[in-house]
Order: C-alpha cells, then structure tokens, then sequence
C-alpha cells in the first residue's frame, strides 16, 4: 500500500478518484434522483469531447513490469463494479470494444477475415524502412508498391509457423470478442525481394545510428525460420491509422484524453481479459502490448484503444515455446516463492506435472490441468485483479459463443502445415472453453437474455444449461414482481410471486399496463444445483407502447 | 443550477463588459445542452467535459522518472561511465570500481576501468573488445592492466598443511594481451590466448607473517623471484550450455593447454587443463543436478613453477568451505555435485552443494582419495543468460566460509 501511494502521483490520484466517482454516478443512479433515463440501456458510449491534442506517452516497460508485480495497482480496489457497463449490465461499443460475438451473430466468413479490410501487402519489393521497433520477433517496417506501410514479423528459427501462426489465429479470436486488433496477414517473401529504403536507419548497439546495410537485413534474416525454397513465411500487420500515441496503462485514465473518464481497471472489457486471458494463454499481458491512436470521427479527434499484440499466446511466444509455468504463476509471487524455498523445491504445482503435447508450431498449450481461476499472466495487471464475478459470467458467455466449427476455422487462419497441430491447438481451446464455462457461468445466477411480452410472459435462459455445463434448478424458479418508481426508486409488490420451470414465468395478471411504467422483477432458483443462484436477478422493465422493454438488469449489486 | 452558472463564467472569463455580463446571465438561464442531463449521454458527456477542463499531460510517477533515468544511464546508453563490480584477484574481498566505456564501430569498445577491494586490492585496466566478429562467430579482445593483490594467502606446498601455516605475499602483476574465441558452430568453443605477464612478489601486507619469514626458496619455488612470461593459451571445448553466465541445461567438456615462457628461461611450464560441466535438468527444471569436474597437471616433471602460479583449491569457486589459496601444488582435482531449486523461476536459485578436491606433487597422486571436502548452501540471483550475485555458505574442516560473487560456481 505504502508503495502504490509512492507509486501513484497526486494529480492523477485526485484525477482517478474523481473519474470514479463520476463514472460511479452514471453507471448507478442519476444526479437528478432517476434511476433510468429515457435512452437507457445505451448502445454507444458517447466520446463527446476533442481529444486530437493527446500526446505519445512513454511507458517504460521495465517500470510496468515491476510495478504491477510488486506495487499491484488495483489490488485494494477490488469488489468495485465495473463502470463502463450499461443498465442492463452490459458493455456499450465504444473506442475500446464493439459488441460482436454473443451479442449478435457472427459469420464464418466474418471470423475468417477478422479486422482484416483488404488482401494483403502488394506482392514485388518491399522497402525496409526502419528496423521493427517493438517485440522480441525477428522483422522489419516496411513499405509496399503500394505505399502500405507494414510491420513484418518473422517466425524463430527452430519454431517454424510458431509466432505468426499464433497471432493469425488469436487477432481472429479477440477481433470477434470485441477488441480493435491489427490487421495481419500471412505472407511469404524472398530475402531479394527486400529493399533497403535511403531513410532506413539502425542503431547498433554502440547507439550510433546510421543507414541500414545490407549485413543488418541478413543479420535480422538469420534468427528467422526459412522456409524449404529459401522464403520467409511473414506476418504483416498493417499500420494503424492516426496518430500514435502508444500503449495504455491497465490502470488509470490517459490524462490527457479527455472521453477517458472510467479508471482502466474498472472498464468491464478490459477486466474480461482475465477470462479471454486464460482461455488463449494471453501471458504477455502489458502496456507494451497495447496501442492508442488518435483517429477523427464526426469532426473530432478520438483515441482509439488496440490489443495490438496477441502473439504470445498459446504455447508459444516471439522467439519460441512458452516456459512450462507461464500461465500458471506470475513472474513473482511470495507464497510460493517462501513454499518452493523451505521445501527444497518440493512444493510442486500444476504445471509441473501436466501433460504436454508439444508441437514446435503450438509450444506448451493443454487443456486437461488448465483451471481458469487460476490462470495467471507474466504480472498482475490492475483490470484483471479488479475482476468481479459478473464481470467473468460476462466474459465467460462470449467464450462459450464460440462453436466447435468458429474454433476450428480460426484456427485454420494459422494455416499450420501439420495437421495434428492444428487439430491440437483447436481440441485445447475447445477443452478450455468449456472449462471456462463450466466454472465461471455457474457462479452467479446465470439468467439471461430475458423478454416480457405484452401479454405478461416473462422468458428467459439459464446460460449454464444453454451452454451445456448443468441442469436447471430442480424448483424451478422463482419471481417477485414490484411496480417500480423510477424517481424514488421504491417498489410496491404486485400480486402474489409466481413460479415457473425452464424460463417461462407468468407475471400476475394485475400488471400495470400504463405507457411509461417501470416494474421490477426479481428472478431466483429454487433448489439449485449451486447455492448462489438464490440470490435474485433483478430485471426492469419500462411499458413502452404495447410492450415491455428491458432497461435494468442487476446480477450482482 | 449555480454550477453550470459558474462554469459558465469561467468559461467566458475572457470577455469583459456588461454586454458579456448580459450574455452570460442569458447563459445561466438557458444552461448549454451539453451541460443538461436528461440523457445517459448527457451524464457520460457532462464527466467528459469536466475532464476537458483540466487536461494535463502525462506526468510519470517519481519512481518511474527515477528508474528510468538509472536505466537509461547505466544500461541503455551504451557509452560512458559505468559502475564496475568484479575481483581484482581471488581473496581481494568485496571489491567496486568505476569504468569508461566508449565504442568505435557498430559493436566495439574500449573501455578502461579501475577497481579496489576492502583488502586494499587494486586494478586498472585498459581494453578493447569486440564480440560479434564475422557474423558473431568471432570473438577479439584486447587487455593491458596492472594488478596489486596485497596479501595473497600462502599456507605451503600439499595438503598437509595447517591453518596455522598461513603467510602471505604481496603480488603485483603488469600484462598485455589479446584474446580470439572462435564458434564455428554455435556448440563448438575454440580460444586463443597470449600475453605478456610481469610478476613481482613482495612481502605480503596482511596480518599474517610475510610468505619469507617461515618459508624459504628451498621449500617454495620461484620463492624471491619476479619472473616475467610470454603466456600462450589455446582451448577447445564442446559448450552446450544456454550460458556460462547461467544455465540449467546442457554441459561443456573443454581442455586447455597453458604455455607460461619465462622471458629469463628460469620458470617455463606447461599445464594441461581439462573441465566437465554438466547440468541435469529434472521435472521440468524444477530441480537441476549440476556436476563438475576439474583438472589442472603441470605437463613436465622438470618444469619449475613458482608457487603463486601453481594450481590451487579453496576459493568461493573451487572449494568454497575454504580460504582462498587454501591448497597449492603442482596437480589438483576438484568435484563439485549442487542440488539446485528454484524458489522463483524468474531471478533466484537455491542450491545444496558438495565439493571435494585435493592438490598433489606427483600426477600419479591426482585420484579420489584424500579429498578435502566441505558442505554448503547458497541463494544465486541471475538473469537469463548472468549471475551477478551469488551467496554461499560452506563448511570444510576448517570452519565456515562466506562467499560473496559475481558469477556462477561453474
């Protein structure tokens, strides 16, 4: 604690505290006493404000590094909910996240594509314009025939179709869950097709730049997989538009971004990487691997949020197969730290144990000891300490939108020569999506997708069961019905509670039906196979015309 | 209602005169939209505005300026002044110094550096050094220096000497040389080495009695004298070790020969050296089984060796139960066996150790039995491919030892 306060300058305390509390009364209630305002649920988070004036920030990664494991921004934080979610507990599109899967349906051949836009860098020369100026991967910055400008990343040697396959397939993943991702493209190129551009500068380590010769593309080219016929299998990512202003922090607020009103680790998207995290093996976790950009949108300049680099995922990272404990510990943790030293190293973990199957293209990925709650990155980043347990069921019910068939076909995006690789990487992230289902669906009430007809019908999904991981509750469930005052936020029981099996509830036929009424309703199982459904779903619903819409939904207060 | 007014008048603060006064009145009466909430959006838009008020740029934490600012100076820039930590000479103790490093060349530098220990050890040292020849698969070096080593342990020739025997010597050593390390492929490591070396022994410096005062030519060689040598050294090895900084992995199998040419033709010799390294890693490098094996033989039975240029045990890499220089003669055997676990797989190794070594006259002698050997514990920080810290306790026969170092046991 005494390390964070250091840690954390006064000005941008004062600013996060003062971004919560803000943030806090629009997520809750009202300034004015309302509950719920004529356009709630929004869809859209609005960015009202210029923010073209925002400035590239270093972050220094050593710094973050350190900081999160040892001074653990966010970790006195946590139970706070998330205050970016809407009245229905969801995530409204913004700069940060679009609603894709689970939220509507996603195509194959929108999968295939992902955030892709076009083909491809032009084939021909491509003319090296500086060194690649982040990452561990072999590479350069180049520039097509058709002026594109591309980062090329290359595979390791010994570890052919390792790093560019894996962030083939997971941009494809977290382009679907909903991040703004890179375009990238797999591509294949010969070492003569490379041109040294007359502005093409490297720093040696002596820190002198000079112009790039000749030695430094074979020096680059050397660390690289080569491909039988002497080509290079490459990813390309194409450069983002607008200004670059670098990573963000997964705490905090860009201070200098004024629509950056909600402290990181309390923004719903970014705390669901501690699910999305675990199910793709997402160690690498870091500012580093991050990007905003100042694009402009009607007029006004906004910043727009990247997970810019997926790669280290899997089993693999840039430059070979992950260790065995990554996902499993930090780079330090105390415990079992003290546990592994008086115990000459006999205090053993799961990793330790688990059963491999090793491809030189996939790394170290199973599926079998995975436990998702277990699941750890390189370091502790405030959102996903932050990470309530709505804000897991939310994450979890996009996992489990994935089928079998989406899998499979993001998976073929790695376009992996080794069919028993592909079919592997595949069967573990299916593994691991159930598993991921199975544990977090299971820990609140799992009602969704509610809708009251007209005619008082309440229905519902018991996500757990949609998702095949368990049975309904043997009693069925439960409803207390409440006309609802959206200013004082008191509520007068209607009728009698009824019940009902399989999400359908009749409400009691005394129903107001007047234009503008608000009724709550509280939803409970009874007699459930886990004890945590009793605790009510309390839904909302606003009389609109002839029928009911849903304004509030609250899973955990 | 009264904060949008004030807002307001903020924001118009500029303008002067009852017109703008009029204008702002208008103002309160009729709040900007932006500023009504009677929209989700509105509350949204109402924080943003607020924020848009008071943009500041990024301004990094105190720790953060201060951490950069330490890794920019003394690990990312590669020129200049730097901080140096190593030995001047075995027992010189805890030992720090400053260095100048400027490079020429994409990957060459030179550099001059000066150390001093607790024990009044002094090195200066200037260098050349260029590590990624013909595509990082030559290695050249360059290095002349002068070294003073004040009080040099001495306890006789063999094993069977006593605590109770120990001198010391004063040692100061002026050299020039060069260095070429050759990997034709990445496991095959072949060294090359010649130098100048002008040794001069004196009397030592410490508490203990100066080397002459119980020991005499008869029973020491090269006792009194400053020989001065063209020293040649060639090594082949087979190192498959991630690092010799630091390795759980693999082993090196390595023999050296050691040609030491008295300018003055009195004190010549040969020596051979042979060392095995070998790492085990066991369930998944949880533990590591590290063995060692080292020999050094003087080649000729006619050569003359002066005593501090014999081979010796008892040092915080040989046999670290003991005082440095514990042992000396004219062979030596060293075995070392460490049980290595990783308390936190990123920095930090534990490890039980084992070692045993003896020092003969006659090569015939160099086998298992009479070993000395001592026990210990040690804790060894380390990054991917160095060990800058290692801390060891050991215990010999004689008592408990503490060893501070800046690079691996082996």
């Amino acid at each position: 604690m005494r390390v964070s306060r250091f840690l954390h300058c006064r000005v941008c305390g004062r600013l996060a505290l003062a971004a919560v509390l803000a943030a806090a009364a629009t997520a809750a209630a009202s300034g004015d006493g309302r509950k719920f305002y004529d356009d709630d649920p929004i869809a859209r988070e609005p960015e009202t404000q210029d923010a073209s004036r925002a400035e590239p920030w270093e972050i220094d990664l050593f710094f973050d590094l350190a900081y999160n494991l040892f001074a653990r921004p966010g970790a006195d934080e946590q139970g706070v909910r998330a205050q970016n979610v809407n009245t229905i507990d969801e995530v409204p599109d913004s700069s940060w996240f679009t609603n894709r899967i689970y939220a509507r349906p996603v195509s194959i051949e929108e999968l295939v594509r992902g955030p892709n836009t076009m083909d491809g860098p032009a084939r021909g020369p491509w003319t090296i314009i500086r060194p690649k100026p982040a990452g561990t991967a072999p590479g350069f910055v180049v520039r097509d025939v058709k002026g594109e400008v591309w980062f090329v990343s290359l595979d390791a040697r010994g570890y052919p179709e390792a790093a560019t396959g894996a962030v083939m397939v997971a941009t494809r993943l977290f382009w679907a869950l909903g991040y703004n991702q890179v375009e990238s493209y797999l591509t294949t190129f010969r070492p003569e097709d490379l041109v040294i551009g007359e502005s093409a500068r490297v720093t040696p380590p002596s820190g002198r730049r000079r112009p790039m010769r000749r030695s430094d593309v074979d020096a680059v080219l050397a660390q690289a997989a080569r491909l039988p016929d002497g080509s290079y299998r490459a990813l390309a990512g194409r450069a983002v538009p607008g200004k670059i202003l670098n990573g963000f922090k997964f705490h905090g607020t860009r201070p200098d971004d004024p629509n950056d009103v909600v402290p990181h680790q309390h923004r719903r998207e970014l705390r669901a990487l501690k699910v999305f995290g675990a199910w793709t093996n997402l160690v690498d976790m870091k500012a580093g691997n991050t990007l905003d950009t100042v694009v402009t949108e009607n007029g006004r300049g906004i910043v727009r949020h990247y997970l810019q680099d997926v790669g280290s995922t899997f089993g693999v990272a840039a430059l070979g197969p992950h260790d065995w404990d990554e996902g499993y510990e930090h780079f330090y943790e105390s415990g079992p730290l003290v546990k592994r030293l008086f115990s000459l190293g006999f205090y053993l973990r799961p990793w330790q144990t688990a059963d491999y199957r090793e491809y030189p293209a996939i790394g170290r990925f199973e599926g079998e000891v995975f436990d998702p709650e277990t699941w750890k990155a390189h370091a502790p980043v405030a959102a996903v300490l932050c990470a309530r347990d709505d804000d897991t069921f939310w994450a979890a019910l996009r996992v489990k939108a994935f089928t079998d068939e989406m899998i499979r076909v993001a998976v073929k995006a790695g376009e992996y020569s080794d069919p028993a690789a592909e079919r592997h990487l595949a069967d573990v992230l299916i593994k691991r999506r159930d598993r991921i289902a199975s544990v977090y669906l299971r820990k609140l009430n799992p009602l969704v997708r509610p809708a009251l007809d007209a005619g008082g019908v309440l229905t519902f999904e018991n996500a757990v069961v949609t998702a095949g991981v368990g049975s309904e509750p043997a009693g069925g469930y439960r409803a207390a019905w409440f006309s609802f005052d959206n200013w004082t936020g008191a509520t007068t029981a209607i009728g009698e509670p009824t019940s009902g099996r399989e999400g359908r509830l009749q409400a009691p036929a005394s129903l107001p039906a007047a234009a503008g009424t608000f009724i709550k309703v509280e939803v409970r199982a009874v007699d459930p196979p886990v004890p945590a459904w009793k605790a009510p779903v309390s839904l909302y619903f606003r009389r609109t015309g002839a029928a009911w819409r849903l304004v509030g939904l609250e899973r955990t207060p | 209602m009264v904060r949008p007014v004030l807002v307001c008048l903020r924001a118009h603060r500029a303008l002067a005169g009852t017109c703008h006064l009029v204008a702002v009145a208008l103002l309160a009466l009729w709040p900007p939209p932006a500023l009504a909430q009677d929209s989700r959006a509105d509350v949204i838009a109402k924080t943003q505005a607020e924020k848009a008020g008071r943009l500041v740029p990024y301004d990094p934490p105190r720790a953060e300026r201060v951490v950069t600012a330490i890794k920019e100076y003394f690990i990312d820039r590669p020129g200049g002044f730097y901080p140096a930590i190593g030995s001047v000479y075995s027992g010189g103790g805890f030992t720090l110094g400053v260095g100048f490093r400027r490079f020429s060349g994409d990957n060459t530098w030179f550099d001059v550096k000066g150390l001093y220990s607790i024990r009044s050890y002094k090195l200066v040292e200037v260098g050349m050094t260029a590590p990624t020849l013909a595509r990082g698969r030559l290695a050249a070096g360059l290095r002349a220096g002068w070294r003073d080593a004040t009080q040099v342990n001495f306890y006789g020739l063999g094993m069977a000497t006593s605590t109770r025997d120990r001198t010391n010597f004063r040692l100061k050593q002026a050299y020039a040389g060069g260095t070429l390390t050759a990997r034709p492929v990445p496991w095959v490591v072949l060294d090359g080495a010649v130098a100048y070396e002008d040794y001069t022994a004196t009397t030592g410096t410490g508490r203990a009695p100066s080397i002459e005062e119980r020991f005499t030519a008869a029973t020491v060689p090269g006792l009194g004298a400053s020989p001065r040598f063209v020293h040649t050294a060639v090594t082949a090895g087979l190192d498959w070790r991630t690092s010799p900084g630091y390795s759980r992995t693999g082993g090196y199998y390595g023999v050296g020969l050691h040609d030491y040419a008295d300018v003055d033709d009195t004190y010549s010799f040969r020596r051979l050296e042979a060392d095995l390294v070998q790492h085990i890693p066991l369930l998944r490098e949880t533990w590591v089984v590290s063995l060692r094996g080292r020999v050094e033989t003087t080649l000729d039975a006619g050569d003359r060796v002066p005593y501090f240029l014999l081979p010796s045990l008892g040092s915080g890499s040989t046999l670290r139960g003991y005082a440095s220089w514990r042992y000396r003669d004219r062979h030596a055997i060293l075995t070392s066996a460490e049980w290595r676990w990783m308390p936190n797989r990123i920095g930090m190794d534990m490890a039980l150790f084992v070692d045993a070594g003896k020092v003969t006259s006659r090569r015939a002698d160099l086998d298992l039995d009479g070993l000395r050997t001592n026990v210990g514990i040690g804790v060894r920080f380390h990054g991917p491919s160095f060990t800058p810290l290692r801390i060891e306790v050991a215990r010999g026969r004689e008592g408990w030892h503490l060893v501070f170092a800046g690079s691996p046991a082996f």
